[in-house]
């Protein structure tokens, strides 16, 4: 049995839906599923069945999210703040996860699961990478950048999400995805995660849709901004190569250029190769843990 | 088919524009007005179509103050607003120590901006920093900070001086050796102080490495941390006030916000020192349970 229930979605919810994909819709939405346990304890139930009902409305609304062509999905479940809670909410919550997922993985779809994660410290990571890589020689220090670290994320296989979505009503990001939804639509709603509703969802993603415009600008101001960052960066390589090589001889503009284009081409394949690299020690990595796990 | 449920889409957007736009001229015309018809008018409005961005700004009851909006008076009436906003601002069981002005808006004023600056310093905020996406404020710094004394004596008097601002540049922040010290700071920020900033700390590192001073695995968040605030020594903000229409950071400070609380205002230009001070009592009665 599926356990993103594959139900159909009733006449108003599917007319909705139609009406809402006539217009530009996310590909990659972010959750911060906050409000089981005030829901919990609204209804006068266990935290333990809060965290259940929860995880019944994360399959709920991936079910949604499917309906409505959404690819890709992220969820932040648990950070490394909250294993502050007590040692049995935590033993429950692991519990839950590990029944919840093992079915997951019976179904094809995209779910990024962020568990025991921070943002500052998958950053941090990102930038100790990179330093990895200059230490195997692979890459120069001069060769990082901010799309160079945007590669090294945990998150590198997945585009930034479009829209990110915070229930309960607090409105901070809590160490989420920092960098990869600087320039995402944040919808903060004041629904507690348990109670979420299609209609919720659908407000969200109609805000998505209002903002689109003027953050597609934005984000598209960014990129400019970071090509030009780059192409002076490499500028200013390529003329302290040239001055290293050229016995004070000013260097003319072909050869400028030549340098310039020369430095570019070697940059790209040092990243590449350095990319290749990165993922072959991710690979092995888990590669070797589920051998130990299969073992243990 | 599809043809139709496109109609119907550009019907829902038109719907919502009108309703925004509605909204935003009834609380032009009646800010003034008192009480229970703005009210009703204001949730009837909102109700049927209560989209939730950014958390907007409810106008609550205020008996509009005509000297809050920065006309020039005499030192005794400036001496009494600077006494109110002062009171306004200890009868708040907290305040930011840091509070971000995220201005998401194309059209930007200089006026309406030092406003906020000079209202935020009066409370009692120790460090009020100014951004927008293309750097705008930061480029014509001087011009902003004259905006600022220039606002800071009509609405607070000749005695103003006694909240001299530094506005930190770039170059002056090495002098900045204790963030909290008595003065108040001001900080205009752009894009380049966020993720450029955070790249330029890991080239910074990556060259240590390079040169053999460190090894990756030294690298920890806290190290990331201390660098970062080496070169632009900007503390964490506990409150971000958005202005303008788009629902995104629009690249503030990704490092920084990792616990920031984020409200919003619907414009920058003629907002009023209630206004702000609607966000501050918000942000005073909210409750961060980190983790818990």
């Amino acid at each position: 049995m599926s356990w993103i229930r594959e139900g159909e979605l009733n006449l108003l919810e599917k007319i909705s839906a139609n009406i809402l994909k006539a217009g530009p819709m996310p590909k990659h939405v972010a959750f911060i599923m906050d409000g089981n346990r005030r829901f919990a304890r609204k209804k006068q139930m266990g935290r333990q069945e809060g965290h259940m009902q929860g995880f019944n409305k994360l399959a709920e609304t991936l079910r949604w999210c499917k309906h409505l062509n959404i690819q890709e999905v992220t969820v932040y479940a648990f950070s490394i703040e909250n294993f502050k809670r007590t040692k049995d909410e935590v033993d429950g919550l692991m519990e839950l996860a590990k029944q919840k997922f093992e079915k997951l993985l019976e179904e094809r779809c995209f779910l990024n699961v962020c568990f025991a994660y921070t943002s500052r410290y998958e950053i941090t990571n990102a930038v100790r990478e990179m330093a990895w890589g200059v230490e195997e020689g692979l890459i120069k220090a001069s060769d990082v950048s901010e799309a160079l670290l945007s590669e090294c994320l945990y998150s590198n296989n997945s585009p930034n999400p479009d829209l990110l979505i915070r229930t309960s009503g607090e409105v901070r990001l809590s160490d989420f995805l920092l960098w990869q939804t600087s320039h995402s639509c944040l919808v903060f709603q004041s629904v507690l995660w348990p109670e979420y509703s299609f209609w919720n969802l659908c407000e969200a993603i109609l805000q998505f849709q209002l903002n689109h415009k003027s953050i597609q600008k934005a984000r598209d101001l960014h990129r400019e901004h970071q090509a030009s960052q780059q192409l002076e960066a490499d500028r200013a390589c390529v003329a302290e190569l040239l001055q290293h090589h050229g016995n004070g001889k000013p260097a003319d503009a072909q050869r400028r250029q030549e340098a310039l284009l020369h430095h570019t081409a070697c940059r790209e394949e040092r990243i590449h190769d350095f990319l290749e690299a990165l993922k072959h020690k991710r690979d092995s990595f888990f590669n070797d843990l589920t051998s130990e796990a299969a073992v243990a | 088919m599809a043809l139709l449920y496109g109609l119907l889409w550009r019907l829902l957007l038109l719907l919502v524009h009108v309703n925004r736009v509605l909204v935003s001229w009834l609380r032009v015309r009646l800010r003034s007005m008192k009480g229970r018809l703005w009210e009703r008018a204001v949730a009837a409005l909102l109700l049927p179509l209560a989209l939730a961005g950014f958390p907007d700004q409810q106008k609550k009851l205020n008996h509009a103050n005509p000297d809050a909006n920065g006309n020039p008076v005499t030192g005794s009436r400036a001496a009494g607003r600077r006494a109110r906003w002062l009171s306004d601002g200890r009868a708040l069981d907290k305040l930011p120590v840091h509070i971000g002005l995220l201005v998401a808006e194309e059209e930007l004023s200089y006026t309406d901006t030092a406003n906020l600056v000079v209202w935020c310093m009066a409370v009692g905020i120790s460090y009020v920093s100014v951004y927008d996406q293309h750097g705008i404020f930061q480029k014509n710094n001087s011009r902003m900070l004259e905006e600022i004394v220039r606002q800071q004596q009509d609405l607070l008097g000749v005695d103003g001086s006694k909240y001299s601002v530094e506005v930190l540049n770039n170059g002056s922040d090495k002098q900045q050796q204790n963030v909290l010290s008595c003065r108040p700071a001001v900080k205009l920020l752009c894009p380049d102080d966020g993720k450029q900033s955070i790249v330029a700390a890991a080239q910074q590192l990556c060259r240590s490495v390079e040169k053999r001073e460190r090894s990756s695995k030294d690298i920890s968040v806290t190290m990331l941390d201390s660098l970062l605030r080496e070169s632009k020594n900007v503390p964490d903000p506990e409150l971000v006030v958005k202005f303008g229409p788009v629902d995104s950071t629009l690249g503030f400070l990704p490092w920084h916000i990792r616990l920031t609380e984020f409200m919003s205002l619907p414009s920058h230009r003629g907002v009023s020192y209630d206004d702000l001070l609607g966000v501050l009592q918000r942000y005073s009665s909210c409750q961060q349970r980190l983790g818990q």
